[in-house]
């Protein structure tokens, strides 16, 4: 490799040590794309509602190829058509993190070359609004990059425009010191939608939140990977949904804490109707030596159908001391309480139960909202 | 923690002495169809139990290891380095005296006649595959109480035994259960008649002397409508070089209102593979709970399960575990709600020392159709030593509108403050911590019997005047 004129020795040992890493990095990757085997019933992470159903039938998907329109509004000059000849944005996607989905991730490589890097340098006035649609099946990759110190806030929204439109995203958040960041994702009109998402945060407060509305099938994979200690580093995950007909939603995340000292939280919350199925499965990690962490889950589902599924896997793996870490799961039917209040004031059965679900819901949307940014 | 801190808690090492081998039958190593044929002979089996062993070994032979989600350290379990089946005779003894000389003294050492004498309604003895000593109470007897080893069950009282051998957790549930079924011997029969509540437990002690031993003890417990009882187990071994298995299958059948206690004390040496099946079924307005506690072996994979067959059933778990240096506690529960208006609840609490690591996997499953079932889990871990590891693995599968879950987990390590506030009174950081880990458990240690819960806190108490300074 080249080295810069004015660098000094160490410097330029420093460099070359990194570009090694990298390199062995990327070999390991390719390694991981060349071993994996598309999720079948013994992979513990697609488990619930044979979904691997659902990832053979995206990978035959990746045999047409990627079709759909990308759009950005109010972004200015920061966003950039991502590129099939970048290789930096391809070397970030070839090591993200996956739950379970390597090989979906390795087929998702070939067709690289769709989507928007958002590189922010200064502080938004008014959210960033990224748009992607497809009428048949469509790939695309999203970055985005916080500068450090800069306040920005951005939607990001899927939309399937015919019966079996798919959609197959990748997204890579990067948040450095000072940033904060409130990023949210809404899906609507899927047969199948599948995300996997992977947060980096480097000393930032970042806030995320998904949405997903009429999706069929829906897979949300969020990989928050915590590198730096100190009270300013917050990590913030939501998801609110409202499921009915025979929709299911398989939704895993993780919280990763590679050092001690900073406080993550998760907030999932779904309401399940009709014969429609929610899978959460969600994992903190607290790696060795990562001592002080505060890290919190959650998982809350409203059943509203006899027919209704929930599954919730609510995980914790902790490796260090120190470290203040809870999780809980409760599902239950909606309260009857509640209900008969908005029934004795004369409010209509079917608008009460809207209420009380829309209510339930509101918890997990207004904290993403009540997460300071754009004072 | 204070890295110079040493673990506060010593083994229980009365269990470490082992005497020569001396065995009239030697299965030799490994499991083939001559190793049932041997074990069916020296029994003295029916055909149809031999030919039942060998499908449940074909089945054993033909399943898949749970290597996708088990703990790494069950790679290591290698099934030819095992022997599986070593005995003195197969005739339990009725009394003390009659008892084999060394095999006698070991039970003296372990405390075993002591106890029956103070507050036992029975005992069964198993030493390496087959009971050595089995005895209960004359009066429980003449009320129609059975208490048998498994052997002895199958051939008297066939009528019972048979028709729900194999019923709670079938030969093909997994591997483990293959391998049960295809080599058990051990392991006690009880019955207990409509309307009898037994006043005192029934004690069952599992020994191991032997190396490489794989020990496959069976447990089946009916109480008929109306019956009560508390059944304890214990189990010791003495460190070998290389490792054993120990992989028992307790079945427990709750009939209509029935109540049946299980209480586990496992105190195994660290070499030893503890992969143990209990599962029971609770029939209408039953109560199966399972008092289970892991202080040794080096790797526990340990989940008692209650399925809730009939309305109102109840299930409880009430789960104690330590992990050392080495040691991975694997344990859990499972609760099936199969009936409407079943409830169940679920306490675990998990203490990781030095490297140990403990780990909760729980299943809790309301099937389709089911209204008002309720189930509540809590699991807290304590971390003693920075190295120490804790994992929380729930499952949680919810059917229909009609039903309510809830799980809730929490990490924490022994407050500093606390330790400082006790040491500032005098005591010693060794004894101030023995309190706070004492305190962490003792809402759980109070379910256990009197005896035990004696025993319990002396075995997690810190005798920290050797351990440090």
């Amino acid at each position: 490799m080249d080295f810069p004129q004015n660098m000094s020795m160490e410097e330029a040992f420093a460099l070359a040590e990194a570009e090694a890493k990298l390199q062995q990095a990327l070999n390991e990757s390719r390694e991981r794309f060349d071993q994996a085997a598309l999720p079948d019933r013994l992979n513990e992470d697609w488990r619930f509602g044979r979904p691997h159903r659902h990832a053979a039938a995206l990978a035959e998907l990746f045999d047409t190829p990627s079709c759909g329109e990308a759009r950005v509004l109010r972004a200015g000059e920061c966003a950039v058509p991502v590129s099939a000849e970048d290789d930096d944005l391809r070397q970030t996607e070839m090591l993200m993190p996956t739950i379970g989905s390597d090989a979906l991730l390795g087929l998702h490589l070939q067709q690289f070359g769709a989507g928007y890097a958002l590189y922010i340098e200064e502080d938004t006035k008014e959210p960033i609004v990224l748009e992607y649609s497809t009428d048949s099946f469509y790939a695309p990759s999203t970055y985005i990059m916080v500068a450090p110190g800069v306040k920005a806030e951005i939607e990001e929204r899927h939309t399937g425009n015919a019966a079996e439109s798919a959609l197959f995203a990748t997204r890579n958040i990067h948040v450095a010191e000072g940033a904060q960041l409130r990023v949210s994702l809404r899906s609507s009109g899927f047969a199948r939608h599948m995300s996997i998402t992977n947060i980096q945060n480097l000393g930032g407060r970042v806030s995320h939140l998904t949405q997903h509305s009429s999706n069929a099938w829906t897979r949300e994979e969020t990989v928050a990977e915590i590198y730096a200690a100190g009270e300013g580093t917050e990590t913030r995950l939501y998801s609110a949904n409202r499921l009915t007909g025979s929709e299911v939603l398989d939704q895993h995340t993780r919280q990763v804490h590679h050092v001690g000292g900073a406080a993550s939280d998760l907030l999932y919350k779904n309401v399940v109707d009709d014969s429609a199925t929610a899978v959460f499965a969600g994992n903190i990690y607290v790696a060795p030596g990562a001592h002080h962490t505060d890290a919190y889950q959650s998982n809350r589902n409203m059943l509203l159908s006899e027919k209704a599924t929930i599954h919730s896997l609510p995980g914790l793996e902790i490796l260090a001391d120190k470290v203040r870490c809870s999780h809980g799961s409760a599902s239950a039917p909606m309260d009857e309480e509640q209900l008969f209040y908005l029934l004795s004031r004369g409010i209509p059965r079917q608008e009460a139960l809207q209420l009380v679900a829309e209510g339930f819901l509101a918890d997990a949307t207004n904290r993403f909202y009540a997460a300071e940014t754009n004072d | 923690m204070d890295e110079s801190v040493e673990s506060p808690f010593q083994l229980d090492t009365r269990g470490e002495f082992s005497f020569p081998e001396n065995h009239k039958y030697d299965a030799g190593y490994g499991l083939t169809e001559a190793t049932i044929d041997y074990i069916c002979d020296a029994k003295g089996e029916p055909d149809w139990l031999r030919e039942f062993r060998k499908e449940a070994l074909r089945k054993f032979n033909e399943m898949p290891m749970p290597y996708h989600w088990a703990p790494e350290g069950i790679r290591n379990v290698d099934f030819d380095s095992f022997r599986y089946y070593l005995s003195h005779g197969t005739t339990p003894r009725k009394s003390w005296d009659e008892v084999p000389d060394e095999v006698k003294r070991t039970f003296e050492r372990l405390g075993v006649p002591e106890q029956e004498r103070a507050f036992l309604a029975g005992v069964d003895a198993q030493y390496d595959s087959e009971t050595a000593y089995n005895n209960m109470r004359e009066e429980l007897s003449k009320q129609g109480v059975i208490f048998v080893n498994s052997t002895e069950g199958l051939k008297e009282y066939e009528h019972i035994f048979r028709p729900w051998f194999g019923k709670v957790i079938p030969v093909g549930d997994n591997k483990f259960s293959a391998l049960n079924h295809a080599a058990f011997s051990g392991g006690s029969f009880i019955y207990v008649p409509k309307g009898v509540k037994l006043q005192q437990p029934l004690q069952a002690y599992f020994r191991i002397n032997s190396a490489n031993m794989g020990q496959f003890e069976r447990t089946l417990i009916i109480a008929d409508e109306g019956a009560e009882i508390m059944y304890m187990e214990g189990c010791t071994a003495p460190m070998y070089d290389s490792s054993t298995l120990h992989s028992g299958v307790v079945e427990l059948v709750a009939l209509k209102g029935a109540k049946i206690q299980y209480v586990t004390v496992q105190n195994w040496a660290t070499n030893v593979y503890n992969l143990v099946i209990q599962r029971g079924l609770a029939m209408e307005d039953a109560e199966i709970r399972w008092i289970d506690c892991n202080l040794g072996s080096g790797l526990t994979m340990k989940y008692p399960a209650v399925v809730l067959q009939g309305r109102r059933a109840r299930g409880e778990v009430v789960s104690i575990s330590l992990a050392h240096d080495g040691q991975v506690q694997d344990t859990g529960a499972r609760m099936i709600h199969a009936a409407p208006e079943t409830t169940s609840n679920i306490v675990a609490k998990s203490i990781s020392i030095g490297q140990g690591r403990a780990s909760y996997r729980g299943e809790v499953t309301v099937l389709k159709g089911m209204q008002g079932c309720k189930n509540n889990t809590e699991c807290d871990a304590l971390l003693i030593n920075a190295a120490s590891r804790t994992d929380t693995y729930p499952a949680i599968t919810v059917n229909g509108n009609a039903s309510a879950v809830q799980h809730e987990a929490s990490v924490s390590q022994v407050d500093e403050e606390m330790l400082f506030y006790l040491q500032q009174r005098g005591l010693t950081r060794a004894q101030a911590m023995s309190l706070a880990v004492n305190g962490f458990i003792n809402d759980l240690v109070k379910e256990f019997p009197m005896e035990y819960s004696v025993e319990l806190r002396r075995l997690i108490d810190l005798e920290m005047e050797d351990s440090i300074g």
